[in-house]
């Protein structure tokens, strides 16, 4: 009896605990305390890992260089930013709004370029990040965040089955409404007991922060070129900063993250121009003989340089040739989409519900509409007096998000599927269907109207 | 305004006379206005128009190297087709076989030629340096002072033996890739070296059993249709010497020999042709024109 007593006494109690502090974690947050109707709630956003130190010296003294991790902002997402007074705390010199978007195929070089004003925004993660986190402090909310703190254990309250947290400082924590923003493994979804279902892609994304040389003036634009290997695109920072994104088969990706910074440049500079059939042969030398890698890798882009019209050399981005120190990094790439988002006293949210291949860049901005319309479905069942744990009225919030994410996901699990040959059949079909799109104008205006969409 | 009176029949005067007062009635306040705003010789959309104005078909797109013919795709078929035709009724005439050559050497199966040379320090070097074989870049005179048994002397002793000269090879003319076109360009001037090398003579039959070698090593579908059908309107014995004694001869080395395209021939010259040979993976066949004097078909 005594032991109970003590138990509870530990115990706080919260209306929604949100679990993990990456962007969905942090805008859920700043959203609900942005919220007139759901800020008087109880809100606490629990991170394993050291969030507001570093987020907070970002914000102070942001690094010269540009860090590694760059999301792409759709307008919608901006715009959706800033209504919950986030997009004023973004240090606009860091981030580049673009206007071209070329992707191309690697095998027989079929063209689509979207041209629409601002496309598309990259925003390093950590800028990102740093903006909620001041939207926070600013409605006086920071003590809502428990960084350093993991969550050590959930479970169901044994009178109502609330979810209860173990919380690694030793305190519990017991949730009207649980959310999960903790990424791909997600714990809560676990506890929730939601399958998840996908499949791994075999590929690794590797990141990287380059520069272009200087002296010649490009509009910003975002470049994708279609390997069989993966897509290997390069978006826009500013000052002629790229921020790469290059998705590829684990052998290939082994070897890249081994080579030194120039050897690794050079094939970033062959991987944008150089036909597929000589990619091999340099993947093999860089694995095999990587002291020659640049001169031959300087040698080829010479000859496929000369070959090239001078009309045509506006088709492909310029030259790279720096290199941030330690900036490559990556990652698995997969796909995955949970059954349900919503369960009694649980919401998933961004990663925790749904993963996908970053050739669309959309990962991000599904995490981004995830909150916007979790956050109205909370406020509809606030005005309503309903209890907004309970999966009736959460459910509002999977029926609206699942259709729109499962759509995305598949579209670009089949890009991927479909790019990611060189059978040559294959190649003719998607080149003759990407030709026709790049050529029929009102197709190509939906296309951009839908990406410009807010 | 003064209007100038235009010299005219009379009938044609009233008729200008009453243009002009119509037009000045309703037109002339409208035409100062568009004339100043720069529409009257240039619609609203003018510039539009130009823009989307096209350029016509049928403009040959300028050459990628100084021998380059560029050909359209029906072209190329044409090409294909009649050359095929010409070749497989005449084989000795030189322009069929090469046109047919270029016609059938497709990106797809020149880029593999390309990745085997780029895959291979020498492939990478005679990209690199781009040798162009004539007699005065290999100066026979010269070659002809080399020791016996050497690769010089056995590539100078059978062009002597067969008449021929390295300058009778025709440039590459149809193929589109500059690079492309240089690497189809070296195994036509290299085609010499292997007919040095395996002693094969120029006749029909000679060049039949150097074709399937050479479809087997470099997997150009030019020496492979050869091979395919120009045993058909020889003689019966010849060809039963063809397939009793170098088909099998073909198919056996093509096992062993290494890509011929990434041999640097001009830089070996002063190597034992034997010594080489073994190198290579190649044996020699038996002298065909022997066994053509003797009328042998079998072994």
């Amino acid at each position: 009896m005594s032991l109970r007593f003590l138990s509870t006494a530990r115990t706080q109690l919260a209306d929604i605990v949100i679990i993990g502090g990456g962007p969905a974690g942090l805008t859920l947050a700043a959203a609900v305390k942005n919220s007139p109707i759901l800020s008087s709630l109880n809100c606490r956003l629990v991170e394993g890992g050291n969030l507001i130190g570093p987020l907070k010296s970002f914000h102070e003294r942001p690094p010269s260089n540009f860090t590694n991790r760059v999301v792409s902002l759709t307008p919608a997402t901006i715009s959706y930013l800033s209504d919950i007074g986030v997009w004023k705390h973004i240090k606009e010199g860091r981030v580049e709004s673009y206007d071209n978007i070329v992707a191309w195929d690697g095998v027989s070089g079929a063209q689509i370029d979207f041209d629409g004003p601002s496309l598309a925004t990259m925003c390093e993660t950590l800028n990102l990040q740093s903006a909620l986190l001041a939207r926070i402090e600013e409605l006086n909310e920071e003590t809502a965040i428990m960084d350093n703190t993991k969550v050590e254990n959930i479970t169901s309250d044994e009178i109502n089955g609330w979810p209860v947290l173990q919380l690694s400082s030793g305190e519990s924590l017991k949730a009207r409404l649980l959310v999960g923003c903790d990424g791909y493994n997600s714990p809560v979804r676990k506890f929730a007991q939601i399958e998840s279902r996908g499949w791994p892609y075999n590929r690794w994304g590797i990141v990287a922060t380059l520069k272009f040389k200087d002296g010649e003036f490009r509009h910003p634009t975002g470049w994708q070129r279609f390997l069989p290997s993966g897509p290997v695109a390069l978006l826009p920072l500013p000052d002629n900063w790229t921020s790469l994104v290059w998705s590829t088969t684990p052998e290939y990706a082994d070897i890249l993250l081994k080579l030194d910074d120039d050897a690794f440049l050079a094939m970033v500079n062959a991987a944008v121009k150089l036909p597929v059939e000589e990619l091999g042969v340099l993947y093999k030398m860089a694995h095999e003989d990587p002291e020659n890698l640049v001169g031959e890798i300087t040698w080829r882009l010479n000859v496929f340089n000369e070959k090239l019209r001078p009309q045509e050399t506006e088709k492909y981005p310029l030259e790279l040739d720096t290199i941030v120190a330690k900036s490559r990094a990556k990652f698995p790439l997969k796909m995955s989409h949970a059954d349900n988002y919503v369960e009694e006293r649980v919401a998933l949210v961004g990663d925790a519900a749904h993963t996908t291949h970053p050739l669309a860049g959309q990962g991000l901005n599904m995490g981004q509409a995830d909150v916007k319309s979790l956050v109205a479905v909370l406020e509809k069942s606030m005005e309503r007096g309903l209890d907004i744990g309970t999966k009736l009225a959460l459910e509002p919030y999977f029926s609206e998000r699942y259709p729109a994410n499962h759509v995305l996901l598949g579209i670009v699990d089949k890009l991927h599927k479909i790019y990611s040959t060189d059978i040559a059949p294959i190649v003719m079909a998607r080149s003759f269907g990407v030709n026709v799109l790049n050529n029929v104008p009102f197709v190509k205006d939906y296309m951009v109207s839908k990406m410009g969409e807010k | 305004m003064p209007l100038v009176k235009p010299q005219v029949a009379p009938s044609r005067q009233f008729f200008t006379l009453a243009f002009t007062a119509a037009s000045q009635l309703y037109k002339s306040t409208s035409l100062a206005d568009q004339l100043e705003r720069g529409e009257i010789h240039r619609g609203p959309n003018h510039d539009e128009l130009l823009a989307r104005k096209k350029a016509p078909l049928f403009v040959r797109p300028e050459p990628n190297y100084p021998q380059h013919v560029p050909l359209y795709g029906f072209e190329k078929a044409l090409l294909f087709v009649g050359s095929a035709i010409g070749a497989y009724l005449h084989p000795e005439r030189n322009e069929f076989i090469v046109a047919l050559g270029e016609s059938t050497a497709l990106p797809y199966f020149l880029k593999q030629l390309k990745v085997q040379m780029l895959n291979d320090p020498v492939g990478r070097q005679i990209l690199k340096e781009r040798p162009y074989i004539t007699s005065e870049s290999l100066n026979l005179a010269k070659l002809k002072q080399y020791p016996d048994n050497t690769l010089a002397r056995a590539y100078v002793d059978w062009l002597e033996k067969e008449g021929v000269s390295p300058d009778t090879r025709e440039p590459v003319r149809f193929i589109d890739d500059e690079e492309l076109a240089f690497i189809f360009q070296r195994y036509r001037q290299c085609h010499d070296f292997y007919h040095a090398i395996t002693g094969l003579p120029i006749v029909r039959e000679g060049e039949i059993a150097l074709k399937l070698f050479e479809f087997l090593n470099l997997k150009i579908p030019f020496a492979g249709l050869g091979a395919l059908f120009a045993p058909i309107p020889i003689k019966k014995s010849q060809r039963s010497r063809l397939f009793n004694i170098y088909y099998p001869w073909a198919l056996k080395n093509s096992f062993t020999c290494k890509p011929l395209i990434n041999v640097y021939w001009e830089n070996i010259l002063d190597r034992d042709v034997d010594q080489l040979r073994h190198e290579l993976g190649i044996e020699k066949p038996p002298d065909m024109r022997q066994l053509r004097k003797a009328k042998i078909t079998t072994l």
